[in-house]
């Protein structure tokens, strides 16, 4: 297949949507017809060949299939419709391919080797950071680690002549955006108070403002200011103290180093800047990662920017140059949402990563950018059971004309939603009682309650399942059930998605290895690169498909 | 001491404090003394079958701190004023030179509001107020006031020490056992023998944010605290 489907959600989706909730299902002939008309929109669907002159990459971190498709029925469902018909932003997306995710050491790989091969073309092992696999895992020599270190699509970008960003949710410096521009095989150096002593590799955060290539890197939006800020000082909106041990301070640093800078680290600050007489910000609007979604405007003390303006704000600085940019955006929350076994997070977090792909969208032409959507690995997320359409996909499972929920073998209600593994488990754990887990650990209930959600140490076994309710499961604390108890859920090992848009989005097709999305980025910006890979001939059997 | 010792007093801990709702305003607005102090917990199961355990802890009130640690120093707690008027959360892992910290885009999501009156003394007025006075009597050289009665479905019998506004015993006792809090020794914080971890020395650890736990499965201190003893609460 040469290119694959435009997909039938499409159209379907603009018959669906449009009053699902109001007006009749469409009939056997909207059905065929809606099918027939994708397959016309697909035959004039042309590979666009043209050199990009931006190319955007989003990145819903922990953004399996199974997240992408009950993200999209949960967005329907608030719109008002069943849920199944809708269609994400990025779902509209003409090419899609599949991305096999494993490390060089890793059969289900953390973010730092994932992102590493989308950046640089080039798998490692887990937890290195934009290296090869032959430096050793915490190598603390920087001239050990610039021997390995592997070039990065955002740094060729910037010795094209383009400007550059990075924009996340997670903390600027965590691995996601980390690979983008700094070089280390600990990813969790991302302060030097993280570093080792003797390590004379520079930190994550340092490389970010210390980037020297070409006036260095445009934009950075994301949290984790306190590995920013030194000891002496506070942070600005919490008062805690900053984390580095040599006395900088990355954020004066950044505006000494760069013309035309701002740093900003609230949202009314972030609201103030003027994209066309700001060529470098830096945003730091949390001291580490910033709020969910979910709790962003409810919770944020000083107010902090969504993940949609964030895109829009660094669009329009990296857009003033007329030679293009790249823009690397992250989800970064939806990971920890399924790390911490919260469904509702997870989808929230997808529904904004969405959002920002629409902004994208509307800001840009398809002609000449190339934006591509996808994920750095999956979680234990299933969606199961045999839910009549348009079943709350939050909720228990019911069957079509069913008058009450399905009951399992144990006589017992199920959610449609569920984990493999994680805080969900419902024995009794050492800070909730046996049963439904809640995100929320009052902090009323024990000294050490100060959780990250329902984060157990310890779980006594099981006995049967809970009773459920619909409003309980549907609430946005709720951890759905796993079935092994873990302190925190894992990351998935099956391939993810990718959708894509622009030139050369075509060449996206098939199931590939996660690094070839750098090397289209890359033919599609026009950098040819002949080491490490060279020319070669090509004897695969299957040449010729 | 072996992890899973570690945890039976980090569940100690949360046994004798779980209920700490907020002190009124006269007491909340009250100065309280650096102090201090040397806590035993006593946990009597109602099953036969299981032992009485008994672990001994530290407490150290100041008036921008509040830290706890295990007799062996391996665990602790800290929670510190900041200028902001935000409470910063940290566990302590001095064994591991690390802190876990709570960060605040995380906490209000948690119901993490820590109020400092509930951290700085470890039973709110409405709940003194809910036990019934019945005498005062002399504890560790201090006056002390005996109140018992019922809360939540425990029968409660506290010494409560008013000057200090810290109990020197809490008995608790419920259908599962009896959870029994002792203190031991209180002097000023300036004579403590113990003195609690400074802050420089916190801020040299390893700092870890607990949303990141789920991303550091390999990390061996995560793995440790994590899985390695993360079996039966029992």
């Amino acid at each position: 297949m040469y290119f694959l489907k435009k997909l039938g959600i499409t159209t379907l989706s603009a018959i669906m949507t449009t009053g699902v909730a109001q007006a009749a299902e469409p009939g056997p002939n909207d059905w065929f017809n809606a099918g027939r008309q994708t397959v016309i929109d697909a035959e004039q669907l042309h590979p666009n060949s043209k050199r990009a002159k931006n190319v955007i990459l989003f990145v819903g971190d922990g953004m399996g299939i199974s997240t992408i498709t009950a993200s999209r029925i949960y967005d329907g469902q608030q719109k008002g419709g069943h849920g199944e018909e809708n269609s994400l932003s990025f779902e509209k997306l003409p090419y899609l391919a599949l991305s096999k995710t494993y490390s060089v050491d890793e059969q289900t790989a953390d973010s730092a080797p994932t992102m590493t091969a989308m950046v640089t073309g080039v798998k490692t092992i887990g937890h290195s950071v934009s290296v090869n696999q032959l430096v050793a895992h915490s190598e603390p020599n920087a001239e050990a680690v610039n021997a390995n270190k592997l070039a990065t699509i955002l740094e060729q970008a910037k010795q094209h002549g383009l400007s550059a960003g990075v924009v996340s949710t997670a903390r600027i410096t965590h691995a996601t955006p980390a690979a983008t521009y700094a070089h280390t095989a600990n990813r969790d150096w991302e302060g030097d108070s993280d570093l080792p002593d003797g390590a004379t590799v520079a930190d994550i955060a340092t490389q970010l403002v210390d980037f020297n290539i070409n006036g260095g890197i445009d934009v950075a939006l994301g949290g984790g200011r306190t590995r920013f800020i030194p000891k002496s000082a506070t942070d600005p909106e919490y008062g805690i103290a900053g984390k580095r041990k040599d006395g900088r301070d990355l954020t004066a640093d950044w505006l000494s180093k760069h013309s035309n800078a701002r740093y900003v680290w609230n949202k009314a600050q972030f609201d103030a800047i003027d994209p066309k007489t700001t060529d470098h910000l830096l945003g730091l609007f949390e001291p580490s990662h910033v709020h969910y979604e979910a709790d962003r405007i409810a919770h944020d003390k000083a107010g902090e920017p969504s993940l949609t303006e964030m895109t829009s704000k660094a669009i329009d600085i990296l857009k003033k140059n007329h030679k293009g940019y790249f823009l690397m955006v992250e989800g970064g929350r939806i990971d920890h949402a399924h790390h911490a076994g919260n469904a509702y997070r997870a989808l929230t977090e997808t529904q904004q990563l969405a959002s920002a792909v629409q902004a994208a969208l509307n800001k840009t032409n398809p002609d000449d950018t190339l934006i591509i959507v996808t994920a750095d690995h999956s979680h234990t997320f299933t969606i199961g059971g045999y839910p009549q359409r348009g079943n709350p996909i939050l909720g228990l499972t019911q069957s079509a004309g069913a008058t009450s929920p399905n009951l399992d073998m144990l006589g017992l209600p199920y959610t449609t939603l569920n984990y493999a593994n994680g805080p969900g488990y419902t024995g009794k754990s050492n800070v909730q009682e046996a049963g439904s887990k809640s995100f929320t650990t009052p902090a009323t209930a024990a000294w050490e309650s100060g959780s990250e959600g329902h984060n157990p140490k310890s779980f006594s076994p099981a006995t049967g399942r809970p009773l459920l309710k619909n409003a309980k499961v549907q609430g946005s604390d709720y951890l759905q059930e796993a079935i092994i108890p873990l302190g925190a859920e894992t990351h998935g090992a099956e391939d993810v998605a990718i959708f894509a848009g622009g030139p050369k989005a075509h060449l996206f097709h098939g199931v590939i290895e996660q690094n070839v999305i750098y090397h289209v980025m890359a033919e599609a910006l026009g950098f040819t690169r002949q080491d490490p890979v060279k020319k070669h001939k090509v004897t695969h059997k299957n040449k010729h498909l | 001491m072996k992890l899973p010792d570690l945890f039976k007093i980090i569940i100690s801990l949360g046994f004798f404090s779980f209920s700490m709702p907020g002190l009124t305003d006269s007491a909340s607005n009250q100065q309280l003394t650096d102090v201090a102090c040397r806590y035993e917990t006593t946990i009597t199961p109602d099953d036969k079958s299981t032992a009485p355990s008994t672990t001994t802890w530290f407490f150290w009130r100041k008036p921008d701190m509040i830290q706890t640690q295990d007799e062996s120093g391996r665990y602790g707690e800290i929670w510190e004023k900041t200028a902001t008027g935000n409470i910063q959360y940290h566990k302590l892992y001095p064994a591991d030179k690390t802190a876990v910290e709570y960060m605040p885009a995380d906490s209000p999501t948690h119901n993490l509001d820590f109020d400092w009156n509930k951290l700085s003394s470890m039973l709110s007025q409405q709940e003194l107020d809910a036990l019934k006075f019945v005498e005062n009597k002399p504890v560790l050289g201090r006056s002390a006031e005996v109140r018992t009665g019922k809360i939540n479905e425990q029968s409660m019998e506290v010494l409560w020490l008013p000057t200090e506004q810290l109990p020197a015993s809490i008995i608790r006792k419920d259908k599962t056992g009896t959870v029994e809090l002792q203190l031991v020794e209180i002097t000023p914080l300036t004579a403590a023998r113990q003195k609690p971890i400074d802050r420089e020395t916190i801020a040299n650890y390893r700092q870890i944010d607990a949303a990141d736990f789920g991303d550091m499965e390999n990390d061996p201190f995560v793995k440790k605290l994590m899985s390695v003893e993360g079996h039966h609460a029992h």
